[in-house]
């Protein structure tokens, strides 16, 4: 698992739900080799930033807020 | 709209028991409110519900707490097109002022339709019925007053708890506190959705459960001791002396034979160490039993309604926790860290932790999040549901253990 520092992960799951319509937190942490835990971090500050936004179909996901 | 135009809610009218529709017309001042009666008489005339939920609806920074509601038929039914739900975080043990019961009215007539079905099953202040447009203004004004959103969606959900020692005798724990404790130190597990499926943690200060935490949480907190059942022999007398049936009612119905009772001197004793601390005999006699004073906690896990496997009741994992204040539950809050740990990598979408459990066994479970097994953990009575040994773990390399294990073999197979 790679170590990344806080901005570098920024800049992953951003990339990465860039290319997605929506995602679970796991899939992402899992689609860019980080720790879940740290991914979880940086997804709720992203979403405290109104940058990412949650969706619930059956379960929750998280996607750039917005994109369709 | 004429109540006429109602004939099947009608019917939900007649009858002595308390009426929905009865109390849903006294808002139909509200357009919305109106509308939604319509829609009900509609889903009746179709047999089908006309709802649908989901989507994105929420407040800035939040993944759960408002779960969006729509109608299938937004052309017929333009006022209840949107009418999202939005959930309030409970105070612990559902202690309101009235003062504070009219302020979140206020805010819902002003925001929403003014209806609520206060309390869900988490226990969040439920209040039904508004639109998108209406969500974050409503939260900041909830927000201005001290309210916070509870929990929906693949998160923690608001934890709740039972009236705890404010208001009972029995409570073995602060289930206050510490309902209030893991609502603060899990916020952003509460708002924020990571996990696999939903996560409920319900705490009840004795054995009696009165939040129904074994059959409807995720992990269950109940509260307990393990010292001895205080007996006033006094007291005893006293129910023997009004005819009371102990022999019949409190020690034929112990369900570990644990109580005794000697009529001729009136005298009841408890053979503490077998009893299961079920609270029935306290329930019975309580100005002559109470519970012991050294408290802590029973913690389950995995309780559950039916969904991806059938209703299970919480499974107990750790016997006895002394719960502390003092260290701020640490030991608990790391419980539940390594149970979310162990969840979150293995669980599929949608899976809850029981299920889960149920899935990959107890052993896995007991091994990832670190916690020993014990004969209190068996699944019900007359039954071990999990070997305590690991391959590795065992050495049978003399031949004389090899004999022994055959010599036992042969005698599980007669």
């Amino acid at each position: 698992m790679a170590e990344f520092t806080n901005e570098e992960l920024r800049a992953k799951i951003l990339e990465y739900l860039n290319k997605v319509d929506k995602a679970k937190n796991k899939d992402i942490a899992t689609a860019i080799g980080a720790v879940k835990r740290d991914v979880d971090k940086v997804i709720n500050e992203l979403a405290k930033e109104d940058i990412l936004e949650f969706l619930y179909l059956g379960t929750s996901y998280v996607r750039i807020k917005g994109k369709e | 709209m004429s109540e006429k135009k109602r004939p099947l809610l009608e019917e939900l009218k007649k009858g002595p028991w308390p009426s929905f529709v009865k109390e849903m017309e006294k808002s139909a001042h509200n357009s919305k409110t109106a509308e939604l009666l319509d829609l009900l008489e509609r889903s009746y005339e179709d047999k089908t519900g006309h709802w649908k939920h989901g989507g994105i609806v929420g407040v800035t920074g939040y993944g759960g707490g408002v779960i969006g509601r729509y109608t299938d038929l937004p052309e017929e039914f333009p006022e209840v097109r949107e009418f999202h739900t939005m959930r309030v975080n409970q105070p612990s043990g559902w202690y309101y002022t009235s003062d504070a019961l009219r302020t979140l009215c206020d805010i819902w007539e002003k925001h929403g339709s003014g209806l609520t079905n206060m309390h869900g099953a988490t226990g969040d202040a439920i209040l039904l019925g508004t639109t998108t447009e209406h969500l974050q203004p409503c939260f900041n004004d909830l927000s201005e007053a001290g309210f916070d959103l509870g929990g929906s969606g693949s998160n923690m959900r608001t934890p709740s708890c039972c009236a705890g020692p404010a208001r009972c005798q029995n409570a073995c724990i602060d289930t206050l506190d510490l309902c209030h404790n893991l609502t603060n130190t899990f916020q952003d597990y509460l708002h924020r959705p990571s996990f696999p499926y939903k996560f409920k943690i319900k705490i009840s200060g004795c054995a009696n459960d009165c939040v129904a935490s074994i059959a409807r949480a995720d992990l269950s907190i109940i509260g307990t001791w393990r010292d001895a059942i205080r007996i006033d022999q006094e007291a005893v007398k006293e129910y023997a002396a009004q005819g009371y049936d102990i022999q019949g009612l409190v020690v034929d119905k112990c369900p570990s034979q644990a109580c005794t009772y000697n009529a001729e001197i009136q005298e009841f004793t408890v053979d503490n160490p077998n009893c299961v601390r079920c609270m029935h005999c306290i329930n019975k006699m309580p100005k002559a039993l109470r519970i012991g004073k050294e408290t802590g906690a029973t913690i389950l896990i995995g309780g559950k309604a039916t969904i991806v496997q059938s209703a299970f009741l919480s499974w107990v994992i750790v016997p006895f926790m002394k719960l502390e204040k003092e260290d701020d539950y640490a030991e608990l809050k790391d419980l539940i860290e390594r149970i979310w740990e162990w969840w979150d990598e293995n669980g599929k979408v949608r899976e809850r932790v029981g299920e889960l459990i149920y899935r990959k066994g107890m052993r896995e479970f007991l091994k990832a999040v670190g916690l020993p097994p014990v004969p209190q953990m068996v699944k019900h009575p007359r039954a071990n549901p999990y070997f305590f040994w690991w391959p590795d773990e065992i050495i049978s390399s003399a031949s004389g253990d090899a004999e022994a294990e055959a010599a036992a073999g042969a005698e599980v197979e007669k």
